[in-house]
């Protein structure tokens, strides 16, 4: 954020003078502060509070960090799975920058990094196991790989997809103007309707659009959003159990909604990105003979970088967050293959009426996305290119 | 560099072609992408349409297009699925939050953006931290201080106090909190991290000797505020308007939590429960979903331009 501050000159050194400024500004502030203080801030102090409570509707007895227990099951469990995930950041590192002054560098790097990898596998495994065999209340922990296959199936599709759209509408068409507005329409659309059509178009009946699309191409109709079964199941036949069976079709469903809502903003960003990429370098590539795809490769992705890199932030947090679309699509009979982090939270508080098991669910869910963030910032922060 | 810098529309200045795919069959095939692209925005909206307009017999059978247009359909989502009242409230705390942003965030963002105050960094990058943290971590102390579970009763709704929540004050804060009442659903909002952000940029880049010569004719920071700054911002103002009318219009798990009756229940819950509801009627669900999605799309249409520039803007320089 390139936030300047703004040159000024120097007030008067009368004091009251400057009294009376700082009076002014702190009346000028007040209202949005303490609103933001109050339902921002102050929210998560007493989240915090709360957690440590058994607080169910009524505040109950001091009961410090049972919740948690109650959550993550085993505390050396969750220290070998956050290990494990380390691990990973670790192998990515060495593979990426060690031994890069070697001769034989990019080998022994892969070879430890291949290591690492596999040790973080295991270690993470190993620690997962421990923490689903511990947990009194599953339903938290369960959320996760549900939320990880959400963000997954979600953002690198809508990313390049924004970024196609993007790239044809760079060319030089007719009717731009109205091709981006249309194709920016879903992500205005408010979530709650969008999802309320969905739902029926993503309906197990045979005459539901979807059903009718896929009747299109020969194959039988499908559940959709009521299909708990995992798509590798549905695709391939085969029986796997566990988190490389992939998410289940009804989640599917709603990774075809948020497709739908976000790649026209992606595409509108882009462009914007696309359109500030310095004319020079283009003739440079000219003269020196490149071909369009060496130039889309050496130029204009590492020069695009920096909004990738935005944009998968933005999408990545909002697919953590996301609550509105799913709450609204999720059925009975897709049996909690749909319910992310935030849709157990919400239900913890409102069906369970949980408030204390709720809010230590809510504070992990905040450390997990602090910490996401810190390590895109790192990793990726670094590669991008800033012209 | 400037120069070839384009706008945001993604227009580069006169690019020589080279790099731009010119061959009529090339064209033809980008045409036809972008068009089957439109397609699947546009089959959504046309379906929900369409289907608002069925019979209900019509709407469950494989039907595309109603024959005769049940425009009937609309009065009865109105009057009997309750969206005329939804509606109305939708708009009227819409535009109350959409008014409580302008004027609490313009007043911020001056003072942020032009005036020096002791703690002004510290307490700006407090806000933006805001930013970061999701509605299910905020929302359940939020729910206890709106039922008033926080402060309420332990504090003001003590029986020996009984006589003191008949004023006035009483009115404002009943003992049994906010809940389905239009400051539970407004307030909350009114404090914006984002159009703080958005604006402050915007004053600070306006002249100081405009503030030197106000200031020579006796002007104070609010009468500069009020008669220099506000009418020379007002493409950011507008663009905060519309993010914030969006993001008011479309609010969904907060007004679901502090709503347990129709007297302020938006469009976006009352859409929610008709969904849920198992004997509804699809047709009148498309309507209701219609209802919804219209005042959005109206906005859009008019501020398209003022749209797309705030969300790149605030999207590649935020």
């Amino acid at each position: 954020m390139a936030v300047q501050s703004p040159s000024q000159p120097s007030p008067p050194a009368f004091s009251g003078v400057k009294f009376r400024e700082s009076l002014t500004a702190y009346l000028f502030i007040l209202p949005a502060v303490a609103i933001i203080a109050l339902f921002g801030l102050f929210p998560i102090g007493y989240s915090l509070y709360m957690s440590l409570y058994d607080w169910i509707v009524q505040q109950g007895d001091f009961i410090g960090f049972e919740h948690y227990q109650t959550i993550l099951g085993d505390l050396p469990g969750t220290i070998a799975f956050a290990a494990g995930l380390s691990l990973f950041v670790v192998a990515y590192l060495v593979w990426d920058r060690a031994f890069k002054q070697l001769d034989n560098g990019k080998l022994i790097a892969g070879a430890v990094g291949a290591l690492v990898l596999i040790a973080g596998g295991f270690v993470t495994s190993f620690g997962w196991g421990r923490m689903i065999e511990g947990t009194t209340n599953a339903d938290f922990l369960l959320g996760l790989p549900i939320t990880l296959y959400y963000a997954i199936f979600s953002v690198p599709v809508q990313l390049s997809f924004g970024l196609i759209i993007a790239y044809l509408l760079y060319q030089n068409i007719k009717g731009k103007e109205v091709f981006r507005m249309l194709y920016f329409l879903p992500y205005v659309t408010p979530a709650v309707a969008a999802a309320a059509v969905f739902r029926t178009i993503f309906s197990p009946r045979e005459t539901s659009v979807a059903n009718q699309a896929v009747g299109l191409f020969g194959l039988e109709p499908l559940r959709w959003l009521q299909d708990a079964r995992p798509i590798t199941e549905i695709l391939f036949g085969v029986q796997w159990e566990g988190f490389w069976a992939g998410p289940s079709l009804a989640l599917m469903s709603i990774v075809f909604l948020g497709w739908w809502m976000y790649t026209g903003y992606n595409a509108v960003i882009f462009l914007a990105g696309l359109g500030s990429i310095p004319r020079d370098l283009y003739e440079a590539a000219e003269i020196d003979g490149a071909n369009q795809v060496q130039v889309f490769r050496y130029i204009t992705l590492p020069l695009l970088s920096p909004v990738t890199f935005y944009l998968s932030v933005i999408a990545f947090i909002g697919t953590f967050k996301a609550f509105n679309t799913i709450y609204v699509m999720r059925e009975r009979s897709a049996l909690g293959t749909v319910d992310t982090a935030s849709i157990v939270i919400f239900d913890t508080f409102r069906a369970g009426r949980r408030y204390g098991l709720a809010a230590a669910q809510a504070i992990i869910l905040f450390i997990i996305i602090l910490a996401m963030t810190q390590v895109q910032n790192k990793i990726f922060g670094e590669k991008v290119f800033y012209g | 560099m400037a120069s070839q810098v384009s706008t945001y529309e993604g227009e580069p200045i006169d690019v020589s072609g080279k790099y731009r795919i010119q061959s009529s069959a090339g064209m033809f095939a980008l045409y036809a992408l972008l068009v089957i692209g439109v397609a699947v925005v546009i089959v959504p909206f046309f379906w929900m349409l369409m289907t608002s307009l069925m019979t209900l017999g019509e709407s469950l059978n494989r039907a595309w297009i109603p024959a005769v247009p049940q425009w009937d359909n609309y009065i009865r989502a109105w009057d009997e699925a309750n969206f005329g009242e939804y509606f109305v409230n939708s708009i009227i705390i819409t535009v109350v939050t959409v008014f409580g942003i302008l004027i609490m965030s313009t007043l911020a963002a001056y003072a942020f953006a032009r005036i020096k105050f002791p703690g002004r960094e510290l307490i700006f990058a407090l806000l933006l931290t805001t930013l970061m943290i999701p509605e299910s971590v905020t929302m359940i102390p939020n729910f206890l201080g709106i039922r008033g579970d926080v402060l309420g009763p332990t504090l003001l709704c003590a029986p020996g106090n009984a006589e003191f929540m008949t004023t006035i004050w009483g009115t404002f804060f009943p003992c049994d909190g906010w809940i389905n009442t239009l400051q539970a659903l407004s307030i909350p909002f009114m404090g914006s991290a984002f159009s703080i952000f958005l604006l402050r940029q915007f004053f600070a880049q306006i002249p100081w000797e405009l503030w030197d010569a106000a200031r020579i004719d006796g002007a104070g920071h609010l009468r500069f505020l009020v008669q220099i700054v506000l009418p020379n911002s007002l493409a950011p103002i507008m663009t905060v308007a519309i993010f914030a009318f969006i993001g008011a219009w479309n609010s969904f798990l907060w007004p679901l939590i502090v709503t347990t009756e129709d007297t302020w229940r938006p469009l976006a819950v009352g859409l929610y429960n008709f969904v849920t509801d198992a004997g509804s009627e699809l047709n009148l669900m498309m309507a209701g979903s219609v209802i919804t999605i219209v005042p959005i799309l109206i906005l859009y249409f008019f501020t398209q331009k003022q749209f797309t520039e705030g969300i790149v803007t605030s999207g590649l320089k935020g």
